[in-house]
């Protein structure tokens, strides 16, 4: 009796008190129920995370501190830098090749204005395109930064102001890379005279004198789009050959005897040693990499493109146990699991080359290993495109690479000027090349030179997925005339001999 | 004029390049290897780094900071933070009859 008298007493109480919080407790209904899956960064490896989690039918939020969606890649990297390749490029042909074509233009001038805001239209339209995706797929978009209280606990800090706690089962960390700083911190980036990629992406007027520290991708897009504006441009570059990781040295060459036709000067195994600003000019030191012969470059404007680092800051790893490598990379096995197994890790911020579709990849594998166990990226086949006229473009093996593995492999080679579409377009620089394994005709490598490259690697990145031969390639119809048919007759090239060359 | 298909059967060449159709994932869970691109000392260490990852689920290690909700398990501070299906619904005669007699009539059974 008693004991039923304080259960009354009891049930009173909580309908009370349910009366009394049930108002306050509607208010934060989302942040009490967890999500199936967060993902920490809305670049191109967390909204694709994220979308692909809702469609997989997980409640799922996305947090992003930039304030816009798309990451480096959208804002202030891929994107942003392909407009103004674009465009750089109509108006550096508008002056210098329509004339041959039978175009008369008088008065061609740049109206740098209207380009950036070009350029600036694309990417919002792009980033307000993934917040309707979002929409549509139903992903929670919280705009702050994010930072681990438990392995299942974030806490955020808004945009807006004030802070929230979210919790979820499975979260992925997709917090991407930034600007790595100039090695020993010799040279500090300001974004107006010494600049990132960000910077050399809204530089209000052309600079007569540019000097490009690293000749990797990133610096011979930006070299390029101010070259074609009218800038002098020098690219400044420690190893013996320009494009990067990964690039073939055959199509290395090549592509530098093609940018130092276009006015590019290249100054390789050299060393940066300062830039120092001085009566609104920056002086660039360098040396031979091997040491000796000291030069000084005088420039208005310095880009620093020796790399992006990952970013990690502000996330509390330490407190939960995820582990960082001696890069400041978050370890992970093959399925993306960090070192606390409910939080994955993709993109930038892991192991394996900086690349937006490398990303995107890992963040559809990251969620399909939560969902189901399983997933799939194949890093042997992950293509890498140089947006610059001519484009190149590669995926698979060099031929250098094959040599050290001791590959038995045969070479096929098609140059743009037998092809007909090229011809037609007066655009017949480069060539197409194959590498393929001697005793089965499998393709290993495909690295290409010229118009379209970008495009066209997308074929020899199926073919490298899949295991097709050469042979394969070159009994498949590609239409005629079309720039295609170069890269078939390549193909024919390995296995036999090709027809127009 | 003969399918692609058929005439490929007839004739002595077979391409390299093949038709994989859906996919079909097994019903266990691959075992963790270590990333293609991690670099060599942490694939030499990975044991280490699998048995962290594992030790890792066990709520209590997990969540050192926060009393409730490790990993998975979720724990609810107050019971109407949890969905309604998991609330006591089912309220009998003598109860009710106590909360409105303010006692009452549970004094007088």
């Amino acid at each position: 009796m008693l004991q039923l008298q304080r259960a009354s007493q009891r049930s009173a109480a909580r309908a009370l008190a349910r009366a009394a919080r049930w108002q306050a407790a509607r208010g934060y209904a989302s942040s009490s129920e967890p999500y199936d899956a967060i993902i920490i960064g809305g670049g191109p490896g967390g909204y694709v995370a994220a979308i692909k989690a809702a469609q997989q039918g997980l409640k799922t939020a996305c947090i992003e501190k930039r304030g816009a969606l798309g990451g480096t890649c959208l804002n202030v990297g891929c994107i942003p830098s392909k407009a103004m390749l674009n465009n750089s490029h109509m108006y550096h042909q508008a002056q210098h090749d329509m004339k041959r074509r039978g175009i008369d233009v008088d008065g061609v001038s740049l109206n740098l204005p209207v380009m950036l805001k070009a350029k600036t239209d694309a990417v919002t339209g792009l980033t307000k395109g993934i917040e309707v995706l979002f929409k549509q797929n139903k992903v929670d978009y919280i705009k702050g930064t994010a930072s681990f209280v438990s392995p299942t606990k974030i806490s955020v800090q808004l945009n807006d102001g004030g802070s929230t706690e979210v919790e979820a089962k499975n979260i992925i960390i997709a917090t991407g890379s930034e600007v790595a700083p100039f090695p020993g911190g010799a040279i500090e980036i300001d974004e107006t005279q010494i600049v990132s990629s960000t910077g050399a992406l809204d530089l209000q007027e052309v600079p007569k004198k540019l000097v490009v520290i690293g000749g990797g991708i990133i610096g011979l897009e930006m070299g390029s789009v101010w070259s074609r504006l009218g800038s002098q441009v020098t690219v400044v570059e420690f190893l013996g050959s320009i494009g990067g990781a990964g690039i073939d040295e055959e199509i290395s060459k090549q592509f530098q005897r093609s940018l130092s036709k276009q006015g590019l000067k290249f100054l390789l195994n050299t060393k940066v040693i300062s830039a120092d600003k001085r009566d609104g000019k920056v002086y660039v030191k360098t040396e031979a990499a091997k040491g000796g012969k000291e030069e000084e470059l005088e420039a208005d404007v310095v880009l620093v493109a020796v790399g992006r680092r990952p970013v990690t800051t502000g996330l509390n790893l330490d407190k939960i146990g995820v582990e960082v490598d001696n890069k400041g990379r978050i370890i992970i096995d093959d399925q993306f699991t960090t070192s606390v197994s409910n939080i994955k890790c993709i993109g930038d911020v892991t192991f394996g080359p900086m690349l937006a579709h490398k990303a995107e990849e890992e963040g559809i594998a990251a969620v399909e290993y939560i969902k189901s166990g399983h997933g799939h990226v194949n890093y042997a086949a992950i293509p890498s495109v140089v947006y610059t006229h001519p484009e190149v473009a590669w995926v698979g093996k060099t031929e250098q690479e094959l040599k050290k593995e001791g590959v038995q492999y045969k070479v096929g080679k098609f140059p743009f000027a037998a092809n007909s579409r090229a011809k037609t377009n007066l655009d017949t620089e480069g060539q197409v090349k194959f590498l393929a394994e001697k005793e089965t005709d499998r393709i290993l490598g495909v690295h290409i030179i010229g118009p379209n490259a970008g495009e066209m690697i997308g074929e020899a990145v199926l073919a490298i997925e899949y295991g097709a031969s050469s042979e394969d390639v070159a009994r498949t119809t590609h239409a005629h005339p079309t720039l295609s048919e170069a890269f078939k007759e390549a193909a024919m090239a390995t296995y036999d001999k090709p027809i127009h060359f | 004029m003969l399918p692609t298909l058929v005439r490929r059967s007839a004739t002595a060449r077979k391409p390299l390049i093949h038709f994989i159709g859906k996919r079909q994932w097994p019903a266990h869970t691959d075992a963790p290897h270590p990333h293609p691109y991690a670099p060599a000392e942490i694939k030499q260490a990975f044991g280490e780094f699998t048995s962290k990852s594992a030790s890792s689920a066990a709520p209590s290690q997990s969540a050192p900071s926060s009393s409730k909700s490790g990993s998975g398990v979720q724990a609810y501070e107050e019971f109407w933070y949890a969905p309604e299906r998991l609330w006591r619904h089912t309220i009998d005669e003598v109860e009710i009859d106590a909360i409105l007699s303010g006692g009452a009539t549970a004094a007088k059974s």
